[in-house]
């Protein structure tokens, strides 16, 4: 069951669509576990339909829109397509569970499953793949109990819990779970014990470490 | 909307058209696209309500609600080119959302009674594209303001959504 849930403000941003790519994917992986969120969704896509429809068209030249309107009336006119799965795509994810499969969110940047997967050793005990065509998403693999170093956000952070689980100041976050942070929280993941913990993050700025050894690591890592 | 769903009823879909085409065009603008861009990603959005009104239901949203989320999806996916995060088909876990006419206007009422700059910050957003730190370098606000700014503006307009549910 999920116990963090995204912020508001995440999700305003999601269902507007003007959230950074690499935060609304990983927006995207915590919707397709977490019910409760895709709620808020929906309701905040509801005030994006009233703002829509509260617009107060201006006057558009007649015979332009007459044109158009033409040309829609033509259109109807044309066979139905086969029934599409979704809307805005055709390839909506099997239902089958299959605990090897990643979430169809991230599959577009890491591939299909979580055997296929190519971990680069980034730190001991902590191993990193960044997705193509973009520095601030990635999947980190932390071996059971580590301490990350201590850090904060220049920005916004968003880690969904992929597996394993780890805790912090903030508490305990298991599979399903979501820690959507700001620039003003700093803190220092531990993980549990027994699995490791795979998540995927997303930033949109550096992360800034405490520690001067971490800063000095900081521009090898590209976090 | 009935009849265009169960009749699939031109005269029906073109008054719909009618009202939601210049709505669509000037939203799609103040995301970023040319007037004729947006016409055209317009057009294709109500084309795609036609094709798909078979598959309306209006206990799942109002037509509203559907249309902003195909001429959203068309914009991520033909302007911004982001076509893989906006078309997982997402099903609410619990319950229906049962939205009518009724809770349609208090939702605008709520809308139109939100502080100034709430106001200003839920329509960068929605229409403007604007990201939480492109909004708080614009009005040079901290964005952690920008935030719960949206925060509180959301959690206002939802708890009209949700006091009836």
């Amino acid at each position: 069951m999920t116990r963090h849930h995204l912020d508001a403000s995440t999700i305003v941003g999601y269902a507007a669509g003007s959230l950074p790519i690499e935060l609304a994917v990983v927006t995207a992986t915590h919707l397709e576990s977490c019910g409760h969120c895709r709620r808020q969704v929906e309701d905040a896509e509801r005030i994006g339909g009233v703002l829509m429809e509260q617009q107060q068209p201006e006057p558009v030249d007649a015979a332009h829109l007459q044109g158009l309107r033409h040309s829609m009336l033509e259109r109807l006119a044309e066979p139905l397509p086969p029934s599409a799965t979704s809307i805005g795509g055709d390839d909506a994810p099997s239902k089958a569970f299959d605990p090897d499969r990643l979430p169809a969110a991230l599959q577009p940047w890491f591939g299909a499953t979580y055997s296929e997967l190519k971990w680069k050793w980034m730190a001991p005990g902590v191993h990193c793949i960044r997705a193509k065509d973009t520095r601030t998403l990635f999947l980190l693999k932390i071996a059971p109990g580590r301490s990350m170093p201590v850090h904060g956000h220049g920005r916004s952070e968003i880690t969904q819990i992929l597996r394993g689980s780890y805790s912090d100041a903030l508490g305990h976050f298991a599979p399903g779970d979501v820690a959507d942070l700001d620039s003003d929280i700093q803190h220092q993941p531990v993980t549990s014990p027994g699995l490791a913990c795979i998540c995927v993050s997303a930033l949109d700025a550096p992360l800034r470490f405490e520690g001067w050894l971490a800063r000095k690591l900081q521009p090898i890592f590209q976090l | 909307m009935l009849a265009v769903s169960h009749g699939r009823d031109r005269d029906s879909f073109m008054r719909i058209y009618d009202h939601f085409m210049p709505r669509v065009c000037l939203y799609l603008r103040g995301m970023g696209s040319t007037p004729a861009n947006a016409d055209e990603l317009a057009q294709e959005a109500l084309l795609r309500l036609w094709q798909r009104a078979d598959r309306y239901d209006p206990a799942r949203g109002s037509l509203t609600t559907w249309v902003y989320r195909i001429a959203r999806n068309l914009h991520i996916d033909r302007v911004r080119r982001e076509p893989r995060w906006l078309d997982i088909d997402l099903e609410p876990e619990e319950g229906v959302l049962d939205e009518d006419v009724v809770e349609h206007e208090q939702l605008r009422q709520s809308i139109e009674q939100l502080s100034a700059v709430q106001a200003r910050l839920i329509r960068m957003c929605y229409f403007e594209s604007k990201t939480h730190q492109e909004i708080s370098e614009e009005l040079d606000m901290p964005l952690g303001t920008v935030k719960s700014h949206l925060r509180r503006a959301f959690q206002k307009l939802q708890s009209e959504v949700r006091g009836k549910s």
